[in-house]
């Protein structure tokens, strides 16, 4: 039997605004859960999705993609691969399950929101598949590290680590809460959808397969891009929110939660994927550097994006381009120190090699950031491990839940930028962070972050033990330096003696 | 990198992004013919192939069955479509990429 035309019938299929009858449309779509901005439903109906697809074409595509992950995870025997995987490679696999495979349920939570309060008939539509989008990135994202669990325990934080109070998760749960469970469903077509979808997954989820194809590890990069590919359709649910704002006066009020989540986004992914490209991904394997694949992905590809949709670049695009020298180092730094903090195990990525690179890509490194890691090899040589391990906690952000970081060495710039409200100082790791806690004070302000909540008591024995108990590392979970500190021992080289 | 970086998101290219394999080079050649008066660049990273060329560029589902030589439906295109730039409009007999502003 012949079928019709999908676009014979599509208009009529998707066309679900019925009238009620019973509840009111302010009770069938409350603003509050709906759209904030409050668009008439009669100019929702323009919404056209760029990027359709029908049930039937979803599962046969959808079945193909999964016959393709599972079947090259099957073909190569992965266990084999990690065996012999580079120590700081396989920290990259613990930090991005650990970091991104729950949190992907909460995405799909996000996309049930637009599923059922979307205004528009077609986000309503495509959001379906989006929240079946997100259902499989979480279970094969907690399928493939689940056999390597036996052999390294760090790898069953890929389910643990967003149910416990470790920083990274603490981190991780604000600013997804902040644009997926927190919002409205407009709202989470513009953050969600557009400011993080068409953005920074391309850097985790293509940029980092990139460097995995070069690493060999052939099964997580086909794995990666696999799930890239349904970002980039259901991604597209916030292009015509947005238009529908722009051309209803609300360019103003779309570009600010744009930009919130924007910012917050790039904060994070600053300490997930800057490390893992520019510290973790052995030198040799490194397709680009992590500033490299942000102007590509990020300052070439999104944000031309923004301007074509009819948005502005973000007030911060200065410090934001500034920021790609300097953030993602410090973050780097502070985890590296922090190491019994995390459930990876971080690689330094401080060998004299790998300072060349650094200096090649990112000029000054040396006098910098290197004036750190020269204590720190010093210290290590010295026998003084102790002097390179914490004590205590850093200060971290109020709005990012990441430690306050800046420049070092020879160009010093760290600073608290702190607000008070309401009786209580916030501190901040950017003006950035501060503004976005200004839009909407009340929202942010009950939050208790891991100081503060140390502060209050509520972490004992009140000092690093403590806190790691809080955080529900075990002794055995806690991060080491992932080649053991062989990288300090080739300063010893008589050409490389004078770094 | 000569250019400064606060131009680099001035620019008009637009195009797919693919995952690697027999597929994505069926689509390449595609491209090239259904644009003719169209430069493609191509930048194989393994796990990506960026194609891009100027303002606007589209894929004809025809194009894809006559190159793979069996039938082909434009949504098998999703399979490798990971990423593009600029904006797209995927219909049922072609996908294409474009911007609605020229810089
Ligand atoms: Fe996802
Ligand atoms: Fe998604």
């Amino acid at each position: 039997m012949a079928l019709l035309n999908r676009s014979d019938w599509y208009d009529i299929a998707r066309d679900t605004n019925w009238t009620p009858k019973y509840v009111t449309e302010e009770e069938l779509f409350p603003k509050e859960m709906s759209d904030c901005f409050d668009v008439p439903r009669e100019k929702w109906e323009t919404y056209d999705e760029p990027y359709k697809t029908s049930y039937r074409e979803y599962v046969k595509v959808q079945r193909e993609k999964d016959a393709g992950a599972y079947s090259v995870k099957a073909a190569l025997g992965r266990m084999k691969f990690l065996d012999s995987a580079d120590p700081g490679w396989k920290s990259i696999l613990k930090l991005h399950y650990g970091g991104i495979a729950l949190q992907e349920y909460a995405a799909g939570m996000a996309e049930a929101t637009m599923a059922r309060f979307g205004r528009a008939p077609g986000m309503r539509n495509m959001a379906t598949f989006g929240l079946l989008d997100e259902t499989r990135h979480g279970q094969i994202q907690l399928y493939f590290p689940h056999e390597y669990v036996s052999k390294d325990r760090q790898f069953d934080w890929a389910h643990k680590a967003m149910h416990s109070n470790d920083w990274a998760a603490i981190a991780t749960r604000h600013a997804f809460a902040d644009i997926m469970s927190g919002r409205d469903a407009t709202s989470v077509a513009l953050m969600l959808t557009f400011a993080f979808e068409t953005a920074f997954t391309n850097m985790q989820f293509l940029g980092l397969a990139a460097d995995a194809a070069e690493v060999g590890d052939v099964t997580f990069s086909n794995l990666i891009s696999s799930i890239q590919t349904d970002e980039a359709r259901h991604a597209q649910i916030g292009t015509p929110a947005l238009k529908i704002l722009i051309e209803n006066g609300h360019k103003e009020g779309a570009q600010k939660l744009v930009d919130i989540a924007f910012w917050r986004n790039w904060r994070l992914f600053s300490v997930v994927t800057g490390p893992s490209m520019d510290y973790y991904t052995p030198l040799a394997k490194r397709e680009k550097s992590f500033k490299e694949f942000m102007i590509e992905w990020i300052v070439g590809q999104f944000e031309r994006n923004i301007l074509d949709i009819g948005l502005d670049v973000p007030w911060y695009w200065d410090t934001f381009l500034e920021d790609l020298n300097t953030t993602h180092h410090g973050m780097h730094l502070g985890v590296w120190y922090w190491r019994p903090t995390v459930w990876w195990d971080p690689a330094a990525g401080a060998s004299p090699d790998e300072r060349d690179w650094l200096e090649e890509k990112y000029p000054g490194w040396n006098d910098t950031y290197g004036k750190c890691w020269d204590v720190i090899i010093d210290n290590i040589k010295n026998g003084r491990e102790d002097l390179t391990l914490p004590e205590t906690l850093p200060i971290v952000c109020n709005m990012n839940h990441l430690p306050i970081v800046g420049v070092p060495g020879k160009k010093w710039d760290v600073r608290d930028h702190y607000l008070d409200y309401k009786g209580r100082r916030y501190h901040f790791g950017s003006k950035v962070d501060r503004w976005v806690f200004e839009q909407d004070p009340d929202r942010y302000a009950g939050h208790q972050g891991l100081i503060d909540r140390f502060l209050a008591g509520k972490i004992q024995p009140a000092n690093l033990e403590g806190a790691l108990k809080y955080m529900g590392l075990q002794p055995e979970d806690c991060g080491k330096d992932a080649h053991d500190y062989a990288w300090v021992w080739n300063y010893n080289k008589p050409d490389k003696v004078a770094v | 990198m000569t250019t400064n970086i606060k131009d680099i998101h001035k620019h008009n290219r637009v195009g797919p992004i693919f995952r690697g394999g027999e597929l994505a080079t069926a689509a390449i050649d595609a491209l090239e013919e259904d644009n003719p008066d169209k430069e493609f660049t191509i930048e194989d990273r393994a796990a990506y192939i960026r194609v891009e060329t100027d303002h606007e560029c589209i894929i004809r589902r025809k194009t894809m069955e006559e190159i793979l030589g069996r039938p082909f439906e434009m949504q098998e295109l999703e399979v490798i479509l990971g990423s593009f730039s600029g904006q797209i409009e995927a219909e049922q007999e072609y996908v294409r990429f474009y911007f609605d502003t020229k810089i």
